[in-house]
Formats: C-alpha cells, sequence, structure tokens
C-alpha cells in the first residue's frame, strides 16, 4: 500500500517538469531567479525587453519560464498576459498570427473569428497591444522552438519587435535559439541572453534528493518515511551509485536524461517491501545502455550474417561499389571453397538481403535509383568491421566457419 | 460548407444509427441505458481483460518486454514518460502492446502510421477515437473535424482531452504503430517532432504516449525533442521461443513438436521471421501428415523417423524457396479453352528444382516479347546481326579462335561490368526486330510439333505489330520491363528489362525455346 503510493507519488513529480525545477528556486544564482528579475522589473518599469534563453535540449528551458510566468501571475494577478507561439506548430507568418490573435482574443474574453485575414490580424494584434500599454498591462510573448521561426524571411519576428519598439506597450520576447537572426531583426532585440547549461554535480546531488526524498508531513506514516530516507540516503553515499551517476552524465548531462533514469528506476520499486535499491538503479542503467546495431547482429539468421560477411570481404577487397549480384557472387565462391551446408538459392539470399535492408544494417548507395531492380542496386555496410566482428561473437548460432573467414580478413 | 464542426453524436444513438441507415421505418429502441456510458470505456479494449499470466503464456518469450512495458505504464492514474518500443518487423511488439492493454483495462486509442498515411489522416483517426465519432455513409464518410496542420491538431486534442478528462482523471494512452514509416512522408521531419514531443507541447499529464517503431531510436535522434522517449527494446525470437509460439493452439502437440523438432533447425538458419516460418511450415505440416491415417495419434520412435524419412527431400526444396504462399492446388484444374497457354503451377516435386514451372499466367506472344526483351538487355548490340541471321537460326560459327590469355581477361572484367550496371537498354526498333527473329523461328519450330493437350493451337503468324505493343504495356505495367527516360533525338524511347535469368529460363522452358543458345555468354 504504502509502495503504491510512494510510487504514484514519485511517478508524477518526474512528470512534472515545474516541480522538478522548482528545486532551483531557491538559489540566488540560479537562472529562475535571473529570469523572474529581469521580467518584473520590465513589467513595473514598464520598459520593452526581449531575452533569449539557450542551451542544449532538455534543460529545462520552457519549465522555468513556465515557472517563473505561474509565479509571476500569482504575484500580479492583472498585469501580465502571456502569448504563447511554437516554432513547430505555427511556423508559417499567417498560422502565427491568428494564433496570436486567438490567444489576445481568449485572454481578454473576445469572440475569436476564424475567417480573418493576417492583415486583419496583425492590425489586432497592434490595436492590442497598444490597448494593453494603456492600460498599465504588460504583454509577454513567449516564443518556442526559437530557431524554427527564423527561417524563412522571418517577416513574423520582424513585425512582432517592430510593434513592440513603435508602440507605448510593454512586452517580454522569450526565445530560445541561437545566432540565426536577420540583422533587421537582431536590431530590434536588445541581447540579453540567459545561459542553460547542464547543472554541475552538487546540484545534481540536491536535485535528486529533492525529487526522491519523501516529505516528511505527508500521508505516509512517519516511520515508513524516515527508513525510506535514510535507506535512499545510504544508497547516495554508496560509490557504485556515484560511478552510474557519472557515467550516465558523462553521456548527456541534461536534466531530462536523468529524468529519464530515475523515471526507469523509480518504476522498478520493489512493491512488496516499497523501497528503492540500488539494484534498480543499477538495471535503469542498463536500460539506457543498449546497442541497437549489436543487438540487431544478434538476432540475425545465420544467412544474414554470411551476406553480411561477404560484403565486409568485398570492402576489404577494396571494391568501391558493389551490388546483389557481386555479393552472390562472393557467397557462391566462398561456398566452393569450403563446401559450407548454408547454400541457398539467389531468391531466398534476396529475401535475407532485404531483411537487412530493413534491419538498416545496410543500406543503397543512391537514394533515388533509377528504378533499377533491387540486384543491381549499389549498397554498402552500415556497421564497422569492429561491430560485425563482436556481433559475430556474441551471436550463439553463428557458424565457426563465419568467424574463421572474418579472421582471415581483418587480421591477414 | 461542409467543412464546419460537426459536433459528435450522443453515445444512446450510436446504438440506432446502423438501423436509421438501413430502411427501417422506426428507430430502435437503443441497447444502451438511458445515461451514456462513462466515455473513457469506449475506448477500453474490445474483448473482457486477461490476467498477466494469460497475458504472458499468450505471447511465449516476451516475459521481459511485458513486465517492462507494465511498470513502465505503471498504476492506474499515474502519469507517465512517453514510451518507445522497437525491434525488428514480426517481434510481436503491436500484438504485445495491444494484449497489454487488455489486460490493464485503460483506455486508449490507437493509430497506425501505415493505414493513416498522411498526417491529416492520422489527426483525423485520433480525434475521431477521441470523440468517439464513427464514420459513416450518410455523411460521406467524413470525420468529425477536419485537421491539416499540426498546431490545428494540437488544439483539437486538448480540447478533446479536457471534455474526457473532465469525466474522471483517468489516463488515456495514445499509441502510434508504425512511427518509421512516418520518415518517408512529405515534412516528415516537421511530423516526427511533433509526435515526439507532444508530451512536452501539450502538458497534460492525463495522456501517456507510446510509439511503436520496427526502427532504432537512433534514427529519430535529431528529431526527437527535449523528452526523449523511455525505450524497450524487443530482440528477435530465439529457437526456443519460436518452438513455444508454433506449438500454442495445435490439435495435436505431440505430433506437431516432432514435426517442429525436424523442420525448426535448418529453417531457423535462414530466417527467424515468425510469419515467414509460418507459410512455410503449413504446406510442409500438411505434407509430413500425408502418410498418417489417423492425425489423432501419438507417434512413438520408429514412426518419427518413417515420418521424417519421407518428408526429408521436400525440405531441401521448400529451404530453397522464398516462403511466398503458393497458389491453391486445384488450379490445375482449371486449364481450359482460352488461347493463352497458362503455365502449370509449382508442382509437388521431390528434390531438385521445385519451381521449374512459371506460377502465373501468360500469353504467347508476351512470352515471347518478354524474352526479346530479355536477349536485348543482355546481349550488346553488335551481336544481333551474328546470332539472328534472316533465316533466324543462330548462327554456328559462335567461338571458332582460341581466346587469349588477355581476352579472357578482358571478357571477365566486361562480365564484372554487366554484373555491376546490370541490364542494359536498348531501344524500342530492336526490341521488335529481335522478336521478329525468334518467333519466326518459332513458328516453324511450332507447326511441327504436335499440341495435344487440349490446348488451342496458335495459327498462322504468332501476332501482329500492334499486338505486340499492346503486350508491352502490359509488360511494363507487370515490371518485367522498364521504360527509361527517352531522348528527343533519338526518337522512341528505350527500354530496360528487369527480369532474372532463372524466370527468362523458365520462361523459355514453358514455350519449348532454345534460350541459351541466345545469350551471350563470357
Amino acid at each position: 500500500m504504502a509502495a503504491e503510493k510512494s510510487l504514484a507519488l514519485f511517478r508524477s513529480r518526474l512528470c512534472d517538469t515545474r516541480f522538478v525545477h522548482s528545486a532551483f528556486k531557491s538559489s540566488p544564482e540560479s537562472n529562475y531567479s535571473k529570469l523572474k528579475f529581469l521580467i518584473s522589473t520590465s513589467i513595473s518599469e514598464g520598459c520593452n525587453n526581449s531575452v533569449l534563453l539557450l542551451g542544449p535540449r532538455g534543460s529545462g528551458k520552457a519549465a522555468v519560464v513556465d515557472l517563473v510566468l505561474e509565479d509571476l501571475k500569482m504575484e500580479h494577478p492583472d498585469a501580465i498576459s502571456v502569448i504563447r507561439l511554437n516554432g513547430l506548430l505555427h511556423s508559417d507568418d499567417n498560422s502565427a498570427l491568428k494564433e496570436i490573435a486567438r490567444q489576445l482574443c481568449l485572454e481578454n474574453q473576445l469572440l475569436f473569428s476564424k475567417m480573418a485575414s493576417s492583415d486583419d490580424n496583425s492590425q489586432f494584434m497592434i490595436d492590442m497591444l497598444r490597448e494593453c500599454g494603456l492600460a498599465h498591462k504588460g504583454v509577454i510573448f513567449v516564443l518556442d522552438e526559437f530557431d524554427l521561426f527564423t527561417q524563412g524571411k522571418q517577416r513574423l519576428l520582424y513585425s512582432l519587435l517592430d510593434a513592440l519598439q513603435t508602440l507605448t506597450s510593454q512586452a517580454v520576447v522569450i526565445g530560445d535559439a541561437d545566432q540565426l537572426l536577420e540583422k533587421r531583426v537582431r536590431s530590434r532585440f536588445s541581447h540579453r541572453k540567459i545561459l542553460f547549461i547542464p547543472p554541475p554535480a552538487e546540484d545534481i546531488q540536491r536535485l535528486i534528493e529533492h525529487l526522491l526524498y519523501l516529505p516528511r508531513e505527508s500521508s505516509f506514516s512517519p516511520k515508513y518515511v524516515s527508513e525510506f530516507n535514510s535507506r535512499l540516503s545510504n544508497i547516495f553515499s554508496d560509490k557504485k551509485f556515484k560511478e552510474i551517476l557519472n557515467s550516465l552524465l558523462d553521456v548527456d548531462g541534461t536534466i531530462s536524461n536523468l529524468l529519464r533514469f530515475l523515471f526507469r528506476a523509480v518504476s522498478c520499486i520493489d512493491m512488496d517491501s516499497g523501497f528503492l535499491s540500488l539494484e534498480n538503479f543499477k538495471s535503469a542503467h542498463l536500460c539506457t545502455q543498449r546497442q541497437p546495431k549489436i543487438d540487431a547482429l544478434q538476432g540475425a539468421s545465420i544467412l544474414e550474417l554470411y551476406i553480411l560477411v561477404c560484403m565486409e570481404r568485398l570492402e576489404f577487397k577494396e571494391k568501391n561499389s558493389y551490388n546483389f549480384t557481386s555479393i552472390m557472387k562472393e557467397y557462391k565462391a566462398i561456398h566452393d571453397a569450403y563446401k559450407t551446408s548454408d547454400n541457398y538459392a539467389n531468391m531466398v539470399c534476396l529475401r535475407a538481403f532485404e531483411h537487412l535492408l530493413d534491419r538498416e544494417l545496410i543500406s543503397f548507395t543512391d537514394s533515388k535509383g533509377w528504378n533499377q531492380p533491387i540486384e543491381f542496386r549499389p549498397v554498402k555496410l552500415l556497421i564497422s568491421a569492429h561491430e560485425l566482428y563482436h556481433g559475430l561473437k556474441s551471436n550463439s548460432a553463428c557458424p565457426a566457419i563465419l568467424q574463421k573467414l572474418f579472421d582471415h580478413e581483418s587480421y591477414k | 460548407m461542409g467543412n464546419e464542426e460537426k459536433t459528435p453524436q450522443a453515445t444512446p444513438k450510436r446504438a440506432t444509427r446502423s438501423s436509421s441507415s438501413s430502411l427501417a421505418t422506426s428507430p430502435n429502441p437503443s441497447i444502451h441505458p438511458q445515461t451514456p456510458p462513462s466515455l473513457p470505456d469506449h475506448l477500453l479494449f474490445p474483448q473482457p481483460p486477461i490476467s498477466l499470466s494469460q497475458l504472458l503464456s499468450n505471447l511465449p518469450g516476451r516475459k521481459p518486454q511485458i513486465l517492462d512495458i507494465v511498470r513502465l505504464i505503471g498504476p492506474r492514474n499515474s502519469p507517465m514518460l512517453p514510451l518507445l518500443l522497437y525491434g525488428r518487423a514480426s517481434t510481436g511488439k503491436t500484438s504485445t502492446v495491444l494484449q497489454v492493454f487488455r489486460h490493464l483495462n485503460r483506455p486508449f486509442v490507437y493509430a497506425s502510421c501505415r493505414s493513416c498515411h498522411s498526417p491529416r489522416i492520422l489527426f483525423e483517426t485520433v480525434l475521431n477515437q477521441l470523440l468517439l465519432y464513427n464514420r459513416n455513409k450518410r455523411d460521406g464518410y467524413s470525420s468529425t473535424k477536419r485537421c491539416e496542420r499540426p498546431s490545428e491538431f494540437v488544439d483539437l486534442l486538448r480540447d478533446a482531452l479536457r471534455k474526457l478528462g473532465s469525466k474522471e482523471t483517468s489516463m488515456i494512452y495514445l499509441v502510434f504503430d508504425n512511427v518509421e514509416l512516418i520518415r518517408g512522408w512529405i515534412r516528415s521531419s516537421g511530423i516526427i517532432s511533433l509526435l515526439f514531443r507532444l508530451f512536452d507541447i501539450l502538458k497534460i499529464p492525463e495522456l501517456g504516449l507510446i510509439y511503436v517503431s520496427s526502427a532504432t531510436p537512433d534514427a529519430y535522434y535529431s528529431m526527437t525533442g527535449s523528452i526523449e522517449p523511455n525505450s524497450v527494446y524487443f530482440p528477435d525470437y530465439t529457437a526456443d521461443d519460436l518452438h513455444s509460439i508454433f506449438m500454442r493452439n495445435q490439435e495435436n502437440p505431440k505430433l506437431y513438436s516432432s514435426f517442429l523438432s525436424v523442420v525448426l533447425k535448418p529453417f531457423v538458419r535462414v530466417t527467424r521471421r515468425v510469419d515467414e516460418l509460418a507459410t512455410a511450415f503449413e504446406p510442409l505440416f500438411r505434407k509430413y501428415c500425408e502418410p498418417l491415417t489417423d492425425l489423432k495419434l501419438v507417434p512413438d520412435e520408429i514412426m518419427k523417423r518413417r515420418l521424417f524419412v519421407y518428408l526429408q527431400p521436400h525440405l531441401a526444396a521448400s529451404l530453397n524457396e522464398t516462403f511466398s504462399i503458393p497458389l491453391k492446388d486445384s488450379f490445375e484444374a482449371n486449364k481450359e479453352g482460352v488461347s493463352t497457354k497458362t503455365g502449370s503451377i509449382r508442382k509437388k516435386c521431390g528434390g531438385k528444382d521445385a519451381s521449374a514451372e512459371l506460377d502465373f499466367h501468360m500469353s504467347v506472344s508476351a512470352k515471347y516479347l518478354l524474352l526479346s526483351a530479355f536477349l536485348a538487355s543482355r546481349n550488346p548490340a553488335t551481336l544481333d546481326a551474328a546470332l539472328f541471321d534472316s533465316t533466324g537460326g543462330s548462327s554456328s560459327r559462335k567461338r571458332k579462335r582460341k581466346s587469349s590469355q588477355t581476352s579472357i581477361d578482358n571478357m571477365d572484367d566486361k562480365a564484372e561490368e554487366m554484373l555491376i550496371k546490370g541490364p542494359g537498354s536498348f531501344p524500342l526498333e530492336r526490341l521488335l526486330a529481335i522478336f521478329q527473329c525468334i518467333t519466326s523461328l518459332s513458328e516453324d519450330a511450332l507447326e511441327e510439333e504436335q499440341i495435344g493437350d487440349g490446348v488451342t493451337t496458335i495459327n498462322g503468324r504468332i501476332s501482329l505489330m500492334s499486338d505486340a505493343l499492346l503486350q508491352l504495356s502490359t509488360l511494363c505495367n507487370a515490371n518485367f520491363l522498364h521504360k527509361s527516360g527517352s531522348c528527343p533525338l533519338e526518337g522512341s524511347g528505350r527500354y530496360r528489362s528487369t527480369v532474372d535469368e532463372d524466370l527468362a529460363f523458365k520462361v523459355a522452358r514453358s514455350i519449348n525455346f532454345p534460350l541459351s543458345k541466345y545469350m551471350y555468354r563470357r
């Protein structure tokens, strides 16, 4: 019972990005505070501001923005209205203007007509901004996936920033990308940037504790809470855990990667005892470390392995381009030389060849092909000899002769 | 006009829709109770839920994956990060995910990117299911809302989820199947990014997202958003798993397991896919049971031996086929009357060449045309005069001189080149010239033979030129010939034959045409 409740609690915590990033609320140095300061000053002082948030994917830019806006809304309930645009959805100028108009209508309880043209919409936007300026209401534009807005002619950005410059309204534009702006747009953009870098180790530790410690005042029994937390701190101080964490963060230090890892670990919680153990973290770590190509090689049938080895031999002989018929020639040559039992007809080999194409272990070198039949299009291997070697070794059903052929080649 | 929103029908009316579209005068009373059932229930799996042990036994060999998925989906009403299931084709991903939902008994929406082959259809399918809208004839099979762009989809999805979520706070899961096919659509990167970032964009914790793909996650690395999905890998089945899969639902388990012990090992060397093995095993099992009079008996050792010996020649033949589903055996009886000569189907035979015969219809003139195309592609044009002299016979002055070493090397190189480049292209006139030559030759040959199997003889000249041109377009449509782009200076277009040697020899054998005499042999 307690296990289920704690599981549910953890899952909802990990899936809620706002909770995750509220760990950093308190520290003054953090991005949260900087952003909050910036926006609140621009609102209270009535100046136009634009700020750019930069950082790799998954570092929580959108989450921090949400947090800040939520807090500001609570503090100054009527003074802000927020318009969100997403580069993925609204990359087209017309649809973006429509979306702006729609959200403005929604904020101010006006009716929105779908049939308005883009000129109408832009006029409406300018009017609204002016109104808001008169009413001392700040408008904050949040542009997600900013780099997608900067494709094309950037007309939208230009008109938006232009409108902000010329009107007596306060608006803060929060974007999300880097050096792709045109000159005229950049000139209207006040160059404030906030950088989101992956947090250093102590912060990570603090974050994990924030996420995984059970709160004392909750509905759990206090004995369970203290037991759980003490076990957890034991795990955290364990060297192995630190190793796992380090190797995970070396690959990808962003917060979202950490969240995924924790989510997986938490989902393996032992339902009987209700405690997390080091084993959970270890198995979660294993899951994040798959190597898809080696896996694919393990699942390949023996005929497919033959074809791969033939291709490797052809590449080793430095043929520039080869296709299925030349592979077949090599295959027949092997069989004539070694008299193996795996001699199959052309059509069967072609079927295995197509399977390899599906698995993306090999691919055609010409992208469109001039409608040539499949036997004649040039192909290439998508795995290295090293990977193939390991794959052959790990495939339990692989006949010894293939390994022998392979060894013969690369270690000659 | 027809583009306005259609309000979804209230649920009690759904029962009467089918009767109202027929000619009933009065609608039948609704089968559902007066109060509409809670909406998410309609999204449950249609059959009753099963227990975990039954789930595990239904899908042998998938225990770790099933447990993983169940754990990641988590208890009821608990949010989840998106999940990606990946693995090769025919490894049971779709069936596993559907059975898991049957076991968990939770509402879900399923959309496969194979049947929803454009973004609009995909979006509308999802929305239709969420809004419980059935397409019907009255409205011309249109969807409830028209949704083409991703932005509309996000908004409508949000509305639909809000409507559903207001009744209870249970989770709804969206399952997107065959996601790897989206890469082949136009504007694919936008759609894939949208799908994988739905979790971020929507920020609705009641929505769970599951993606099923045959491509590995690294195919999507450039396109996934900030929340990368957790992935579960479906490895290929091992030989033991395959054994347990095939043993399911067999009437006579002992008999089938003795069959499998004979047959499974050699076939697993060729392929491990369940669908291909199933199509190969079925006729073999029928053959295996042929000598048995009583299908229910349990074979003992002696009997097993005998059955094995009986089956063995067929095994070798079957291994060399391509796991395609053969035509019905009764086809052979219908070979009448038409002026086309039909090739006989793949006969049951022992030992070697099981598919020495063609297994599709082709008219005689089409066969000749095919052979001419094959020859035209294989032989260089300069050899035509030598091979096809005016009497139609092949020239006998093939190779008089002993080739020197350099010319042998040259010929080897040319052979290599031909292997790489593939069949050459030829203009239409050359094709027709060769066609004329070989048909005039065979005309004589045919009249000499006695054709006594009830098929009407081909009298007189084989075909007129127009007939040949008609067959040409048929062959192009059947992908035996391929039309390359035509150069305006040269006149008519160039063609290329895409038939491989085996098929050409089969065709030649069926009309008794000595093909090998005409081939340019290295």
